[in-house]
């Protein structure tokens, strides 16, 4: 890590010169006194006497570095982690808002359903919860965040910081959802966040939605396409919604369901798929845990690390010496006798 | 306000000299004190005939009464007009020192004694000599010369060069001075001083002889040296203070005692009273 020191703002150092001039001796802040010699010597004193220029110059100093403004510059550090990169791509469509059903959904008699269904937790809500844990849980992975509804949304870069991966999924739960589900654009600008990105480790896009799309010739074509050329693994987390398409079933009035039909696409790519299907937290939570299994190959990657401001630390040293001068001030014998 | 500061002051040893005056006096003259009876052909002075001694007498000569004259003796100050006297709240020493002057112009023409003054900082002033006159306002005069000059540094040599002016001869001296200088060579100034009656005045002001009241920060700087010290002023350094003065003190008491001399401490505020006291314990 480089630790080399530059100013904003270089000019103002000219002024530094100007920190000296607390060490002209005026006669304005002394008492004058017949004969010093007389007086008994005082340690304390002598050695108060020497430092209040001292904390001065100091005050001055620190001041007018501060304002140059100096820093450690913006710099790009090699890293190594052994995760993956796992770009995240999360539904914020309004359907995302509705409520899961409860574990034991199964057991529950089909016409009590709707009032447990109206009781359980959004699935958004849920979704980003377990995110969340499945974030903090892989400190050495690469995650990026981007929602997606009518269009994607990209929230925060490929990066290791994990508080800003919380953040960002934290700022889901702003507002209400959105309109629509774009799951083709989505993919297609997700895929578009791997572009230009050195190959350091094995790529995983989760997708988390409720829902498909029934996406056209071209959109395929490109997702395909970028998928191979990126090296992606898909995940999709279906988060099956009460009353549609379960993926596994073959009855014909799903047949024409957009998220089959997203299905069928996505078993046909030529790169790795992976689909999880979740009614519910506990079965979302096992999808989760799930692909927090897959991947795990050492990972290189440069990460930049933003410029770094030293001036606080001058301010805060000019702040004490300015706080010691009071000090020292508030103690003085302005006269004699 | 002058009248009513003089002091009185009477030399408490004999001096020569032949103009007549209010001191004790080595000459025979027209005074009160008896020294012996001389024949009258030996001193022909009629008036002084004792007939009761001439009666007692057994030879039967006339016999006149001989008498000491009193006399007036020069007074001199040698005022130390060094930087540190013009320090002081809210009179400075030098000022004190003017107000000592005036009233011992009063009190000298009273007497009729002739004032004059030597003034010195590192060397001898010579702008500020006043010879010795016999002159009603001499005070008023030598205190306003006093009063408007500036000095430098204090020493020694000047004292000594001042004091050279008044070798061997006798007289009343008052050292005005606030003796902040290196006293190894006052020794010396006394020796050629010895044929007069030396009065020093160690003239201090309340400031520099008590600390602070208050605790805090005393950021110094001698007026003479121009050297800096600060003081963090607390009371062990305020016992430390009271030490110091008086040391210096004892100091110039055993120096100047070893001649039988007393000094005459001004703190503050001149004190015509106590000086007054100061030489009838002298010479009582």
């Amino acid at each position: 890590m480089s630790s080399s020191l530059a100013f904003e703002h270089p000019w103002v150092l000219i002024l530094l010169p100007l920190a000296l001039l607390p060490l002209l001796r005026s006669r304005r802040d002394t008492l004058a006194f017949p004969s010093i010699a007389w007086l008994p010597p005082d340690r304390v004193g002598r050695i108060i006497g020497w430092l209040w220029p001292v904390f001065a110059v100091l005050a001055l100093a620190s001041s007018i570095v501060a304002l140059a403004q100096p820093g450690r510059p913006q710099t790009q550090v090699q890293r190594t982690g052994t995760g993956a990169e796992i770009l995240v791509l999360l539904d914020r469509s309004r359907s995302m808002d509705d409520r899961m059903l409860p574990a034991n959904w199964r057991e529950i008699e089909p016409t009590k359903l709707l009032y447990h269904l109206g009781r359980g937790s959004q699935k958004a809500q849920v979704a980003r919860q377990l995110l969340s844990q499945f974030v903090a849980r892989r400190p050495d992975d690469r995650f990026a965040l981007m929602y997606f509804s009518n269009r994607p949304l990209s929230v925060v870069p490929f990066t290791q910081h994990d508080a800003v991966m919380q953040a960002g999924i934290a700022a889901g739960a702003v507002g209400r959802g959105l309109a629509d589900t774009e799951v083709g654009r989505a993919l297609i600008a997700a895929i578009a966040q791997f572009d230009q990105r050195a190959y350091s480790g094995s790529r995983i896009m989760l997708l988390v939605s409720d829902g498909g799309a029934h996406l056209d010739e071209e959109t395929m074509q490109r997702i395909r396409a970028g998928l191979v050329r990126n090296r992606i693994a898909l995940y999709w987390i279906y988060l099956r919604s009460y009353n549609s398409a379960s993926l596994d079933s073959t009855d014909a009035r799903w047949e024409n369901a957009p998220e089959m039909a997203l299905h069928r696409f996505f078993q046909t790519l030529q790169t790795p798929y992976r689909v999880y299907q979740a009614e519910d937290p506990e079965s979302l939570s096992r999808a989760v845990a799930d692909v927090g299994l897959q991947q795990n190959l050492p990972l290189d990657f440069m990460e930049q690390i933003p410029r770094q401001d030293y001036s606080r630390v001058f301010l805060a040293i000019a702040a004490f010496s300015c706080a010691i001068l009071l000090l020292y001030r508030s103690m003085l014998i302005r006269s004699l006798p | 306000m002058a009248t009513s500061r003089e002091f009185h002051y009477r030399l408490p040893r004999r001096s020569g000299g032949w103009r007549p005056g209010s001191h004790p006096g080595s000459s025979l003259g027209a005074g009160q004190e008896f020294v012996s009876h001389v024949s009258l052909y030996d001193r022909p002075d009629p008036r002084r005939l004792d007939l009761r001694a001439s009666l007692r007498e057994v030879r039967g000569d006339w016999l006149v009464r001989v008498n000491r004259q009193r006399v007036s003796v020069p007074v001199h100050v040698i005022a130390d007009v060094s930087t540190s006297m013009s320090f002081g709240f809210p009179r400075s020493k030098l000022q004190v020192v003017a107000d000592f002057v005036i009233a011992l112009g009063h009190s000298a023409f009273r007497v009729g004694d002739a004032l004059g003054m030597l003034a010195f900082d590192d060397r001898e002033r010579r702008d500020l000599f006043v010879p010795a006159l016999v002159s009603r306002g001499i005070g008023e005069v030598m205190a306003s010369m006093l009063a408007g000059c500036a000095g430098t540094a204090g020493a020694s040599d000047g004292l000594e060069e001042a004091a050279l002016h008044l070798a061997g001869r006798p007289g009343l001296v008052f050292i005005a001075s606030d003796f902040h200088w290196p006293l190894d060579r006052l020794d010396e100034v006394l020796d050629l001083l010895t044929h007069a009656y030396v009065v020093p005045l160690v003239v201090w002001d309340p400031a520099e002889a008590q600390p602070p009241k208050h605790d805090g920060l005393v950021p110094l700087r001698d007026v003479e040296s121009g050297g800096r010290s600060t003081l963090w002023v607390r009371p062990s350094m305020r016992a430390r203070w009271h030490d110091a003065v008086g040391r210096r003190r004892a100091e110039l008491n055993a120096l100047f005692s070893a001649r039988g001399i007393r000094p005459f401490y001004i703190t503050g505020e001149f004190d015509s009273e106590a000086l007054s006291h100061y030489f009838f314990e002298a010479t009582a």
